[in-house]
């Protein structure tokens, strides 16, 4: 019924239970409701005292009814938010906890907690972040004594010339950087007089030349050191005999530059085994877990020693952190995962086959991305201890040219 | 003119079926079990005490007898009774 309405909405508003004392006291708590006050669990104690709950807003109306009717008052019992607010603000130091837990939160609530950077390499992140350290902005300085995010953004693209745009926003107590790098076009530096000479042996293939005067032809034979494009142009030569005293004004000296496709070869000896042994795992594994001071370590989880026939072990280890100092105690883990020793046989062809792709892997290595292997050959075959030797034959297609700087003063 | 209007309102009950507790200003008691006493409509209280309520009403008094009782809520021509309720007499006087 709305006895239940009533009760609670005064625990809002408090209420009180007051003791009344005199004849007919529960006379008193009808005209009370009468009034229009609303009383609730009105129990008589004896013949001269009854007791009831009002709410705290109707004591000043209750005091008016009584100058009329004398009866003793008395309030027995205080109850509800208001006494209970009352109450608390009376404990010093709940309020002081209470203050300083407000003013706690306020202040770490001002301290830049974490600085995240995202959309550029590691490297220059490290820049930015060395950079915002010089502007004083950290994990841990307050907020408030930062520059607008405008200003640091500006800054920060004025001082890192890597940087093309840096965005920079705070929310709440990250700092997001969000930058983008610029791609720098290496200007080319002007290059001096140079000739382009032949560093390997080879046959000209093909011949492209975009400076300087060619020297040879396609299907020439070169050594070494031969010269292959000049840098010196001689503009008449035509009429070298005519005018023979103007012929040193006349030259010009260019930085050649050009592709020069050579066939080269390459002999290469390769010795396989015909028995070759790789490990695999079995992907059977164990975790343990030590904690590490200095260099004793004591075990904290997995203790048994796996039944393995022989073991990987690989161990990772991460230092403890304390808010933000390293502790010196660390956790290793350590995986063990069980291996198996496999032994393949092969036959003489196939460790021909195997010897010739890993001779021209290595190649490639060597000879890098632009050259062509056309073909190769087995110019000898032997087998001995369990190996086989190969003689193989490359031919390979590749730029040959290199720069030989002219000295103008000769 | 009074003594017309108490001899209408009977009637009007009777024949044109108001409900009789508005139109004879009679308390309307509503009892569950024999915990709770609700009695709208009564004219005022008159005695009450841990084993007694006594309500005024048009002619005469409504008396509630028991133990342990609690007025769980007082309004003005409304009361919540509360406890072990025994018997309840109307006395006329």
């Amino acid at each position: 019924m709305g006895k239940e309405i009533i009760n609670n909405k005064s625990h809002l508003t408090g209420y009180v239970t007051i003791s009344v004392t005199g004849s007919l006291p529960e006379r008193f708590f009808q005209t009370c409701a009468n009034e229009g006050i609303m009383v609730w669990n009105v129990k008589k104690k004896s013949v001269k005292i009854c007791e009831g709950t009002i709410k705290l807003s109707d004591v000043q109306q209750l005091r008016k009814i009584n100058r009329r009717k004398n009866y003793k008052i008395k309030f027995t019992e205080k109850k509800g938010y208001p006494f209970f607010l009352r109450r608390i603000t009376k404990k010093k130091e709940l309020m002081f906890a209470l203050v300083c837990s407000l003013l706690l939160v306020v202040f770490l609530s001002n301290i830049i907690w974490k600085i995240n950077i995202t959309g550029v390499p590691k490297d220059i992140e490290e820049k930015i972040s060395r950079k915002l350290n010089d502007y004083g902005i950290h994990s841990g300085t307050w907020i408030f004594t930062l520059d607008s995010p405008n200003k640091i953004q500006r800054e920060l693209v004025e001082d890192i010339p890597e940087l093309l745009w840096v965005g920079v926003h705070q929310k709440g107590t990250t700092f997001f950087l969000e930058g983008v790098e610029k791609t720098i076009v290496k200007e080319e530096e002007p290059l001096g007089p140079r000739n382009l000479i032949a560093s390997k042996k080879g046959i000209i293939k093909k011949l492209y030349v975009s400076n300087g005067m060619p020297k040879v032809k396609v299907n020439d034979y070169v050594k070494p050191g031969d010269l292959l494009v000049s840098g010196v142009i001689n503009e008449n030569e035509q009429d070298e005999k005519e005018e023979n005293k103007e012929e040193q004004s006349k030259k010009k000296y260019v930085a050649a530059e050009g592709d020069i496709t050579a066939t080269t070869w390459y002999e290469v000896i390769v010795n396989v085994p015909l028995t070759a042994s790789h490990e695999s795992l079995t992907g059977e594994q164990e975790k343990r877990y030590y904690a590490k001071l200095g260099n004793f370590k004591l075990p904290i989880w997995g203790f048994s020693d796996p039944d393995y026939q022989s073991v990987h072990r690989e161990r990772k280890e991460t230092p403890l952190y304390f808010l933000k100092w390293k502790m010196p105690v660390k956790i290793v883990e350590m995986v063990l995962s069980e291996k198996t020793h496999n032994k393949n046989k092969r036959t003489e062809d196939e460790a021909v086959q195997v010897g010739i792709m890993q001779a021209k892997k290595e190649l490639k290595i060597k000879l890098g991305p632009e050259a062509k292997i056309l073909s190769e050959k087995v110019l000898h075959e032997s087998k001995e201890n369990g190996k086989v030797k190969l003689n193989l034959y490359f031919n390979v297609e590749e730029d040959i040219a290199t720069a030989q700087p002219l000295d103008q003063g000769d | 003119m009074k003594k017309l209007q108490q001899g209408l309102r009977p009637w009007l009950t009777k024949y044109l079926a108001f409900p009789s507790d508005i139109m004879l200003e009679l308390p309307r008691i509503t009892v569950v079990g024999q915990i709770h006493v609700y009695i709208e409509n009564h004219k005022g209280l008159a005695t009450y005490s841990e084993s007694e309520l006594k309500l005024k009403m048009n002619k005469g008094y409504v008396k509630i007898t028991g133990s342990s009782f609690v007025l769980k809520m007082m309004l003005p021509e409304e009361i919540l009774l509360e406890g072990e309720i025994r018997d309840i007499t109307f006395v006329t006087d």
